[in-house]
């Protein structure tokens, strides 16, 4: 018999919006999440959604909440999956608790919203420094200082006056292994320089880049408004490496449009890292036998007209997971994984009927 | 403070007292790029109509319609912004004064980066603090002095009208309303070949029978140009003095000559109580080709060049082109850079009166540059209908060694011949 049960992997905003779907269509749902709350990497870790610039927790706390009292969402926080048997409609998975308890639990269907991972700046062969110098921060340590609403350099706990993005970091490189654009560091770079703009207004900040890649909307509402009304500098040209000078920064690359190269003292230098398949995502994907695409991630079938079947019969995936993607197209997918599962769990129903 | 970035290649650099000429310089400039000094960029957009400097992001289109830089420049607006955002002072580049303010740039600008606002703007800056190149404040002194940028006695202001031999009532005298008031503008009135066209028009007018009249003496260059070139004061001093005159005359129409009075008195003298219908000279004549009776043939392959102020600016292309069209033998060719894209002379925005600096600073002069395309398309006459073009073009005609196979025309003029009343060098 079929298990009239959806699992959902992960409650970020892709799994969140999965399991309220899926609910709300009926169906019941057991959410499983590894950390102590629901939310995902945005709500742990950023400051404000881009592009709107909005307070994480404000933003998201009704989608969270409205899991959290779903009557038919069964949520089990710090919870690991360690297990799978079994197949479409007829899952038995093993979970694992944060003190070892373990418990199998019967789904018919599943949908994988496991996320991705920022890109590690110290691991592979970029030179930035990232581990030796205290002032080289990632996004992520810049949105943790958000938090707390300030932007300072770590070295000195005072605000910085000269501050640098430097973008594609472990993204767009073959060396790494890393062909793709982590698609929102660029719009997130926007949103985090006009943030330090209204901390700090006279701070000078620089953007450098190999090209701005601002989808959509976020063209005008991040790019054109950092430039144009908070008067960030967008320079074309990577920085190819930081060195330390003094108690300052000195960054070395070239400024492409001007045809030099740039040597230029920083007090606050912020690497723009990509994403890459989270544990969970690579963890999920052998559990679920799910084939990674080239680059990785989970691979679906039948893109780009069907965003969340994966080649698992009963298994879908939603967001990150399957590759860069802004919270919108999380949070889209989630709701196509969910109509994908509940109609997958119907038909099965149906045929054995 | 890290080290001021500066312009690296210069045409001759001193060391121990030894010139040194050429791209050897860059050994004894700093080759890389050791700061952006803001404060020039910050400066710059808080002036304003210049904020939009800052708003380029480096795409490159205004490039290749600049022609400046198609005339060797080594400029466009992508590339000033850039230099300005690496803390080069536009207020004493050279790249200040050799935007013409074409406003081709414009139209291809997917930012709206606005150089028409951005450069009298930045000029006017540039002109307080002295910062002006000599030639340019010459003019502006001779305007100021004269009525008119080149220096000439205000009273001989309607001296061409005795060449004319045919009545040009002059307001002051006539003492009677006129149904349109002829604006005639400074080189139209006193350069040899504006007055040939004067002239032509003059006549013309009379052949049709219209009932108008100019100031004469009294009118006052309508100071576009210099608005342009970064001397608003000046400009209002004129608008004002212009506006007072014509305000003393009745009339139904004003007719201009000059497709930078055009300008001033569509968008800018209505801001000084001076709004009148007005219309350039061709629109004028364009709705009464019916009424003219061309008798001799003008059997030639014409190109027009549209003029950045009547064209780009006002969006005027199609009169020019019918009262061409409708000149028997005539044969229009269009050039490759036409209409919306036409090339500029190099006179507007200021250009006319800084012939020498700009010179000295790109390979050719634009007028040389469009005299070429004229010659390559296979014209025979290069016809014109802005004042400052004739001379720009017969000057770039000889010295790109093409006397004797272009000519250079105001349409007034082959009209005038069409018509029998004047005979033009075709």
């Amino acid at each position: 018999m079929t298990h009239d049960r959806i699992l959902v992997v992960g409650a970020g905003p892709a799994g969140l919006e999965a399991a309220r779907g899926a609910a709300d269509l009926g169906k019941d749902v057991l959410l499983v999440e590894a950390t102590d709350q629901l939310g995902g990497t945005p709500y742990a870790h950023y400051a404000t959604l881009t592009p709107y610039l909005k307070d994480t927790h404000e933003a998201m706390g009704p989608m969270v909440e409205g899991v959290q009292t779903h009557p038919r969402i069964d949520v089990r926080l710090k919870t690991r999956l360690v297990a799978s048997q079994g197949e479409a409609g007829q899952f038995v998975v093993t979970l694992q608790d944060d003190r070892g308890n373990q418990a199998q639990e019967a789904v018919g269907a599943v949908v994988i919203a496991t996320g991705f991972r920022h890109f590690d700046p110290g691991r592979e062969t970029q030179l930035y420094g990232y581990y030796e110098f205290d002032d080289v921060i990632t996004l992520v340590d810049a949105e943790h200082m958000m938090q707390q609403g300030k932007i300072v350099r770590p070295s000195t706990g005072l605000p910085p006056e000269r501050v640098a993005f430097i973008q594609c970091v472990g993204s767009r490189d073959r060396q790494i292994g890393n062909q793709w654009c982590s698609k929102v560091c660029c719009g997130i770079a926007s949103k985090q320089s006009i943030e330090i703009k209204r901390m700090v207004p006279e701070a000078k900040v620089f953007i450098f880049y190999i090209d701005m890649r601002m989808y959509g909307f976020w063209e005008d509402q991040l790019y054109w408004k950092a430039q144009e009304e908070y008067k960030v500098n967008y320079v074309r040209g990577i920085v190819t490496e930081i060195l330390k000078k003094g108690d300052k920064l000195l960054m070395k690359g070239e400024d492409t449009t001007m045809g030099r190269p740039v040597e230029l003292l920083m007090d606050l230098i912020i690497l723009s890292v990509g994403m890459e398949p989270s544990q969970g995502t690579l963890d999920m994907a052998q559990q679920f036998h799910v084939p990674r695409e080239s680059h990785g991630f989970m691979a679906t079938v039948g893109e780009p007209l069907d965003t969340v079947t994966t080649p698992v019969a009963g298994v879908f995936v939603a967001g990150a997971a399957a590759g860069p993607k802004d919270i919108e197209d999380s949070v889209s997918m989630g709701g196509a994984a969910a109509v994908k599962a509940v109609t997958f769990l119907n038909r099965l129903s149906q045929q054995l009927a | 403070m890290a080290q001021k970035a500066t312009p690296i290649e210069l045409e001759v650099a001193v060391v121990n007292g030894v010139e040194l000429n050429g791209h050897w310089n860059r050994i004894f400039e700093p080759r890389a790029i050791s700061e952006y000094d803001l404060s020039v960029l910050e400066e710059v957009t808080a002036i304003p109509g210049a904020q939009s400097l800052g708003f380029c992001y480096q795409c490159g289109k205004c490039t290749s319609v600049c022609p400046v830089e198609e005339a060797g420049g080594d400029y466009s607006p992508r590339k000033v912004f850039r230099r300005t955002q690496m803390g080069i002072s536009l207020f004493e580049s050279a790249d200040l004064w050799l935007c013409t303010t074409c406003s081709d740039c414009l139209r291809v600008c997917p930012k709206e980066v606005n150089m028409i606002d951005i450069m009298p703007a930045v000029r006017e800056k540039a002109v307080m603090d002295g910062n002006a190149p000599q030639e340019l404040l010459t003019a502006f002194e001779n305007t100021a002095r004269y009525g008119n940028p080149l220096g000439e006695p205000a009273r001989k202001r309607a001296g061409w009208v005795k060449r004319a031999q045919v009545p040009v009532p002059i307001m002051s005298a006539h003492k009677a309303p006129v149904d349109v008031l002829w604006f005639v503008e400074c080189y139209p009135a006193y350069h040899p070949r504006g007055q040939d066209a004067s002239i032509a028009l003059a006549r013309i007018l009379n052949a049709l029978g219209i009932d108008f009249g100019i100031l004469g003496i009294e009118e006052k260059c309508s100071g576009d140009s210099q608005r342009m070139a970064g001397e608003s004061g000046l400009f209002e001093m004129l608008a004002e003095d212009n506006v007072k005159t014509l305000s003393k005359y009745t009339f139904q129409t004003l007719m201009v000559t000059d497709p930078h009075a055009f300008n001033a008195f569509r968008h800018e003298y209505p801001k000084y109580g001076g709004d009148w219908p007005t219309y350039h000279y061709t629109q004028f004549l364009a709705a009464r080709i019916e009424a003219m009776t061309m008798t001799r043939e003008i059997v030639r392959r014409v190109t027009f060049h549209d003029p950045c102020y009547l064209g780009r600016h006002n969006g005027e292309y199609e009169a020019p082109r019918a009262l061409l069209q409708a000149i028997p033998g005539l044969e229009l060719i269009e050039m490759g850079r036409c209409r919306e894209n036409a090339y500029c002379c190099g006179g507007g925005g200021g250009g006319m009166w800084m012939d020498s600096f700009t010179s000295e600073r790109l390979t050719m002069r634009l007028s040389e540059r469009r005299v070429k395309e004229a010659v390559e398309y296979g014209a025979e006459i290069l016809a014109v209908t802005c004042p400052y073009e004739v001379s720009r073009f017969e000057d770039a005609v000889k010295s790109t060694g093409n006397a004797g196979r272009l000519k250079v025309c105001d349409i007034a003029e082959l009209l005038g011949h069409a018509m029998g009343l004047v005979t033009a060098d075709i």
